[in-house]
């Protein structure tokens, strides 16, 4: 059996266990996709209770539209999107609670706030330059960093991304190119700084 | 200088997506003379890798209590699952009834003719002998214990 095909078979599987909830394969994903599911949620959301608290609403989400998943693409850009509407919903609600300012009508525009509260990055950060990288990952926009993490991370392709976001490709590698543009300088100054 | 800013679009790109054999042989060749590009380059692979040293542990319990969650709440919905489809299956058995008693009745009047039936004699016959038995088969569905309806 060639990858694809196997692939393939997984992914019927996966539909088909959703479509039945089948726990044990909804065990299964809890395993293996808990961990990316949450790391995705701290780059939307830039806080660790609020990934926590999404991560469970998504898999209930899961488990009541896992027959929406058709079993021909991709798991986990499905499980992404899914994240993503129910975390930008989630978090025009908490903005909502806190500011009087409202928030614009479009969809996105929660996610070109920075996150407030103690940075998730800096705990994580596990070399010297991902420590420099982490000041700015906290202050940049979510929309640009969902789109390094899908990208460089999750190493998913730009359709897929396009697909999770909900956007076109081109808007997806402007993001990136943007996102990098802020992460870069992280380095340039420090650097000029003779650090 | 605007040679530079195209060639670092194009080193972006290389970073983020697919490009061909021949725009990364001239990229080689600009960062080969342009210590700037080449220097882009460097800085751009290193925000890269240092994207990839993050590790975020979640708490302990967070994978059992979704587990949990889940467990639970597919029971929940299997049971409203049940319940659903004995209620359909009530309704649809109720309707065959009423339905099923007039089919047979229309039937049963014409072959009461030639048997020299009387109307009343067939209507206790389509009464007792399909409209009761259908009848009570469908609230058997309802009251039975529900591991006797058999379509759970």
């Amino acid at each position: 059996m060639t990858l694809n095909a196997t692939a393939e078979t997984e992914m019927a599987k996966i539909a088909r266990g959703l479509r039945e909830r089948d726990l044990e394969i909804l065990t299964d994903l809890v395993g293996r996709f808990q961990h990316r599911l949450v790391r995705y949620l701290l780059y939307l959301t830039g806080r660790w209770d609020y990934a926590e608290d999404l991560a469970q609403e998504i898999w209930i989400r899961v488990l009541q539209r896992g027959s929406q998943y058709n079993g021909r693409q991709r798991f986990d850009p499905w499980l992404f999107a899914i994240a993503r509407n129910l975390a930008v919903d989630y978090l025009r609600k908490k903005r909502k609670a806190v500011q009087t300012v409202s928030l614009p009508d479009d969809h996105d525009a929660v996610l070109l706030l920075p996150a407030s509260g103690p940075s998730p990055f800096e705990a994580a950060a596990r070399s010297q330059d991902a420590l420099r990288l982490a000041g700015r990952l906290q202050i940049l926009a979510p929309l640009y960093r969902e789109a390094l993490l899908l990208r460089f991370q999750e190493d998913m392709s730009l359709p897929e991304i396009a697909q999770v976001v909900g956007a076109p490709v081109t808007t997806v590698s402007s993001r990136i190119y943007r996102g990098l543009a802020a992460l870069r300088s992280a380095f340039e100054e420090g650097d000029s700084h003779g650090e | 200088m605007e040679s530079d800013k195209r060639f670092r679009e194009l080193i972006d790109r290389s970073f983020a997506e697919e490009i061909s054999e021949g725009e990364r042989q001239l990229i080689r060749e600009h960062i080969r003379d342009c210590d700037g590009c080449k220097c882009y380059v460097e800085l751009t692979a290193r925000t890269i890798r240092g994207l990839r040293e993050f590790t975020f542990v979640s708490g302990p319990d967070s994978n059992p209590q979704v587990r949990e969650i889940l467990a639970d709440r597919t029971g929940t919905m299997r049971q409203h699952n049940v319940q659903f489809r004995i209620w359909a299956a009530f309704a649809a058995a109720l309707s065959m009834s009423f339905v099923g008693s007039a089919l047979v009745y229309q039937v049963t009047r014409r072959l009461a003719v030639p048997t020299h039936f009387d109307t009343a004699q067939v209507q206790a016959g389509v009464l007792v002998f399909w409209l009761l038995p259908s009848f009570c088969s469908a609230l058997f569905l309802l009251a039975a214990p529900r591991e006797n309806r058999g379509i759970a």
